[in-house]
């Protein structure tokens, strides 16, 4: 998913450097027209507005630049315990993944881990039959 | 904002909350020197580049609001069997100013710098 969003902000943002270098060229043109008429002074100085296309051009540019970095942001998480929690012991790991597909670095796992691993829940004989099954076994895994 | 008695019975998750914040805010200090580009590059004087960053912060807000907020809340609300609220932002910030307005004074003077810089560029 994230190339899409680079590429879409690659995309505006060469538009974007377009419309800039159009604007400075078309003020770059007018200040050049305004010395060549103040020396004939035969004509009256134009207007210096914005020619309409490269502000179209602007605007596009910041919308789909927008666009590109909200569709590249990392997904939210939500901040109710019982919705977190519940999408967590759903969902597990793949829930909180990035845009990149990797499991975030603050992934913490079961919030209740420590009280299910506590001494008193755990189930000893359970433990030794395995544990003798793994001896009769010879070792292996 | 809830009551004490109400973060006591639906706790919520400070890290969630962080994350949730650092990520509007960071879109929203990337999106604001944009504008200033924008800005600069349109020759807005005064009033109007401030309307253009308003009017463009919140359009980012709401961009945000219909990638990664309506989808989920929706779903969450389809679930308990009722139609979700229109703009409804609860599952992931804890006031609705926090997640429309929050963000307006965060980028202004990146908003402001790049607009000066891109205003004198263009205009040179």
């Amino acid at each position: 998913m994230t190339w899409i969003s680079k590429t879409i902000t690659v995309l505006g943002g060469i538009l974007l450097a377009h419309a800039c270098y159009s604007a400075q060229e078309h003020s770059s043109l007018q200040s050049f027209r305004a010395a060549a008429a103040s020396l004939t002074s035969s004509s009256t100085l134009t207007a210096t507005t914005l020619p309409v296309d490269i502000a179209i051009e602007t605007i596009v540019a910041t919308f789909i630049i927008v666009l590109g970095l909200v569709s590249g942001t990392r997904p939210l998480r939500p901040i109710q315990w019982r919705v977190w929690a519940g999408k967590l012991e759903r969902e597990g790991a793949e829930g909180f993944v990035d845009n990149e597909g990797e499991v975030n670095k603050d992934y913490v796992g079961n919030p209740f881990k420590n009280l299910e691993m506590r001494p008193g829940f755990v189930d000893v004989r359970r433990q030794r039959r395995e544990f003798a099954e793994w001896v009769k076994g010879g070792g292996e895994k | 904002m809830p009551s004490e008695q109400e973060l006591q019975i639906s706790p919520l998750v400070p890290e969630s909350i962080q994350h949730n914040s650092k990520t509007l805010y960071n879109l929203q200090s990337l999106t604001a020197s944009l504008f200033g580009i924008s800005a600069g590059i349109l020759g807005l004087e005064s009033y109007s580049g401030f309307l253009f960053y308003i009017v463009f912060s919140l359009l980012t807000v709401f961009l945000l609001y219909v990638v990664r907020v309506a989808p989920a809340s929706s779903s969450v609300a389809l679930s308990k069997g009722g139609a979700s609220k229109p703009l409804d932002t609860s599952s992931y910030f804890r006031t609705p100013f926090e997640f429309w307005a929050g963000g307006l004074m965060n980028g202004l003077a990146g908003f402001i710098l790049t607009w000066t810089l891109f205003y004198g560029l263009v205009r040179a």
